[in-house]
């Protein structure tokens, strides 16, 4: 496993360097390095990491895509430590925060950053992004397309033989992301465990990531997908007129990615150089222009930003609360507990 | 003299400053300390309700105590300051059932939060935390064990609560320090108001001028203003005695001159050369008591005008008392009277005085005794040695003075209403400002069966103080 993770890790390090150099920076010799462990797509921040290469000439940028749980594992194991984090893991970040593994950001970007997205002026949520479901067009063929979390509920016990195997949705156990958004689920009502049952009905694939759901989407192996990062799954919409997405009109999730300066960064100035572009008012227009990953900032005026997703779904997203609370989810009793419950639920015998 | 250096004010606003930086060092610790107490109190209860949420979600399976951690009891914990917190349920072994952060709750601390509810304050990992721990009781099917639950938070809160109670308490004292500063000096210059009345009225005053001050003034001050009227009553006498004497001094002065003047016309008209002889004897002798008296009224305006004398050295009165008396038992003016000496105390009796100060009162004493009494009469001078004081007094046979007048005595050109001698009246003036300028006491008295006897206390000085002095 350990020398696995080594080999993937030269890898992408070769495949960066190559990159890099393809890239013609020229000034690569005498660029202050900087490590950016990330779980984001590099496909989709692309545009970001442009820019910010554009802006700040003197960094050079290695920005490493990996999954929620390895980047949460280096965070602690990494020698020398990375030096800024970036995870949608948002428990995880916050449990990070409060081991103390964050270096506080003093800048004017941090200062003005909304009050809501942000924890200790340590870890600033950057993106806003819906949690929304997906379908096939298929499935509208056949049956009207859920809106609501209770159309989803209803449609999983009336057409129980029809969606038999073609419904997907996360891993709560093989993704930090999707035990996140379970839970803040179940904090709504414990009307979900009777929709975790009804998806154990009809045999849901579990999934670690919104791209193999999207995949299974597009290969006609799945025809409804539950909890999808909306920011993803609107790109793939895109490209894939097959599949359709649905921003629930009960109520709407709101993940954000967090992001913060390792404590022990070897290059903190590069980092929070790097920390302030993504809050700074060029990085967000970055991120709401070219980017599906929806900007916080109120001043940004683009495609992607949380204020046109407001007034396009209205009142009803309700972002994950960037507090202490999400302690309370990677406590292991209380997971334990949860996916014990989520076993027993989704193999319930009715 | 009195020392006052610098201004009232000053003096006050110094003391004040002085008052008011003890007292607010003070201050400031109690402050500190206090708001100190106060923040621990106010975030302590967060820990306390963060603690008894997570103590309800406590349950048992199995044997086993389960926490579902409550995630309002986090909030709760992190505090609108966006602590970092820190949680553990202990079973009764003292092991974490669960726990967010690897810190170590000491046996000692756990041994004290099962005897009661504890908070304390320690540092983990190079950070200040306040850790609060409690002990519940708890039962389930299997087992029935207690459990603690610890919880704690990093201190950025309460530090920042503490230095913004302090903050204000410290700028509250600043704010009435300046309000009362201003203040005093309001009232400070209300207060001196009747002072500066005063002095500007004291300025203005004409250099003659001696009526009583027209002020009202506080209670304080009013013995300043009675002590100054009675120091204008007194140089209102004062300038009144002067004048009376200079007055008197002249008229004094005109008799004889007018004497002097009536002779040598006399003698002008008269063309014989034996009254010229006559009249020029007559003018000299004129001349004589004319002179006599000038220096005697010499004597006294520069006994009474002299400045205090500086630091004599001690003599010895027996002494000078014999000398004086030889000398004038010698002269013309003693020939038809009896001068004697009683017997004189074994020993110096030392007096702090000017030796030609007691020779003038002596010679005045014994003039005057040969003056005012007939011819024939005995005079005699003595001397007792007390303890404390020397008394000298010169006593004579003659008519004596009446009581009445005798106090009158003392009063220049005053002869107890004899007229028939030629003394000035000045003598026993003299010797009374001399007595006085040597501290001494001068009394008359009747002599039995007839005389006087003048005497004069001096305060003595002792043997040990002339040998230092010597």
């Amino acid at each position: 496993m350990r020398s696995g993770r080594r080999v993937v890790k030269w890898f992408v390090g070769g495949l960066l360097a190559l990159s890099l150099g393809l890239g013609g920076v020229a000034s690569a010799q005498t660029a202050t390095p900087l490590v950016v462990e990330a779980a984001l797509d590099r496909s989709v921040v692309e545009p970001l990491l442009d820019a910010f290469r554009d802006a700040h000439p003197e960094i050079a940028l290695d920005f490493r895509d990996r999954s929620t749980l390895e980047v949460d594992d280096l965070v602690a194991s990494a020698d020398p430590p990375p030096d800024v984090v970036i995870s949608s893991a948002m428990p995880w970040q916050m449990a990070r925060i409060n081991e103390g593994r964050a270096r506080r950001l003093d800048s004017a970007e941090a200062r003005q950053w909304p009050d809501w997205a942000k924890w200790r002026d340590e870890v600033f949520g950057f993106t806003f992004e819906p949690i929304v479901m997906a379908y096939r067009l298929d499935l509208s063929r056949r049956m009207l397309p859920p809106q609501t979390h209770a159309d989803l509920h209803t449609l999983l016990t009336t057409e129980r033989e029809a969606l038999a195997g073609k419904v997907t949705t996360y891993s709560p156990l093989g993704s930090g992301v999707g035990y996140t958004l379970f839970q803040q689920d179940a904090r709504y009502t414990p009307r979900f465990w009777d929709l975790v049952a009804g998806m154990g009905r009809v045999d849901a694939h579990l999934e670690n990531s919104t791209r193999a759901m999207l995949e299974g989407l597009s290969d006609g192996r799945y025809w409804l997908g539950y909890n999808l990062l909306g920011s993803y799954a609107m790109v793939w919409a895109q490209d894939h007129p097959e599949v359709i997405v649905q921003v629930p009109q009960d109520y709407a999730l709101v993940l954000m990615r967090m992001a913060f300066v390792h404590r022990d960064a070897p290059h903190p100035a590069a980092a929070e150089a790097f920390l302030d572009f993504l809050l700074s008012h060029a990085g967000q227009r970055v991120l709401a222009g070219d980017t599906p990953l929806f900007s916080v900032r109120p001043d940004v005026i683009g495609p992607y930003t949380a204020q046109r997703l407001r007034d396009q779904v209205g009142e009803r997203l309700y972002p994950i609360p960037l507090n202490a609370s999400l302690l309370a989810f990677v406590d292991p009793q209380r997971r334990d507990a949860f996916l014990a419950r989520w076993r027993r639920e989704f193999r319930r015998d009715d | 003299m009195i020392e006052v250096s610098g201004s009232l004010k000053r003096r006050l606003a110094v003391w004040l400053l002085v008052t008011v930086t003890g007292l607010g060092a003070l201050l400031m610790v109690e402050a500190w300390w206090s708001s100190r107490r106060a923040a621990e109190r106010a975030f302590d209860s967060q820990l306390e309700a963060a603690a008894l949420t997570i103590a309800e979600a406590v349950q048992w399976q199995h044997g086993d105590p389960v926490v579902t951690i409550p995630a309002a009891a986090l909030q709760i914990l992190a505090t609108r300051h966006q602590e970092r917190v820190f949680y553990a349920v202990l079973d009764a072994e003292g092991d974490a059932v669960s726990t967010n952060l690897p810190f170590i709750i000491a046996p000692a601390w756990q041994a004290h939060a099962a005897r009661a509810p504890w908070a304390l304050t320690t540092t983990f990992d190079g950070t200040s935390w306040r850790l609060y721990g409690r002990e519940y009781d708890s039962a389930g099917w299997v087992s029935q064990e207690p459990v603690q639950i610890w919880v704690g938070h990093t201190r950025e809160g309460r530090v920042a609560l503490a230095d913004e109670l302090f903050e204000r308490s410290v700028s509250r004292f600043v704010a009435m320090v300046l309000l009362a500063g201003v203040l005093m000096a309001m009232a400070l210059r209300v207060a001196l108001g009747p002072m500066r009345r005063l002095r500007r009225q004291l300025r203005l005053r004409e250099a003659d001028d001696t009526r009583p001050l027209d002020a009202r003034v506080p209670e304080e001050m009013r013995e300043l203003a009675q002590t100054l009227d009675h120091l204008f009553a007194r140089q209102r006498e004062s300038r009144e005695a002067l004048l009376r004497f200079t007055a008197d001094a002249s008229h004094q002065l005109k008799t004889p001159l007018a004497g002097l003047q009536s002779v040598s016309e006399l003698a002008l008209k008269s063309p014989e050369p034996a009254d010229w002889h006559a009249a020029l004897g007559a003018v000299h002798d004129g001349a004589e008591r004319t002179s006599r008296l000038a220096g005697q009224l010499l004597s006294l305006a520069r006994l009474r005008h002299v400045a205090e004398a500086g630091e004599v050295a001690p003599l010895d009165l027996a002494a000078l008392l014999r000398e004086t008396l030889l000398d004038w038992a010698g002269r013309e003016a003693a020939r038809d009277h009896d001068l004697g000496l009683d017997e004189l105390p074994p020993g110096p009796c030392l007096v702090r005085a000017e030796a030609w100060a007691l020779r003038e009162l002596l010679g005045n004493l014994i003039d005057n005794a040969l003056r005012y009494t007939p011819p024939g009469s005995t005079i005699t001078l003595g001397l007792a040695c007390e303890a404390e004081a020397v008394e000298l007094y010169v006593e004579d046979d003659g008519p004596g003075v009446p009581a009445e007048a005798r106090e009158r005595l003392l009063r220049p050109f005053e002869r107890g209403g004899r007229q028939d001698t030629d003394g000035s009246g000045l003598g026993l003036a003299i010797v009374d400002s001399i007595a006085r300028r040597l501290d001494g006491r001068l009394s008359l008295a009747e002599r039995d069966p007839h005389g006087l006897i003048v005497r004069l206390r001096l305060p003595r000085c002792s043997d040990d103080e002339t040998g230092r002095n010597v």
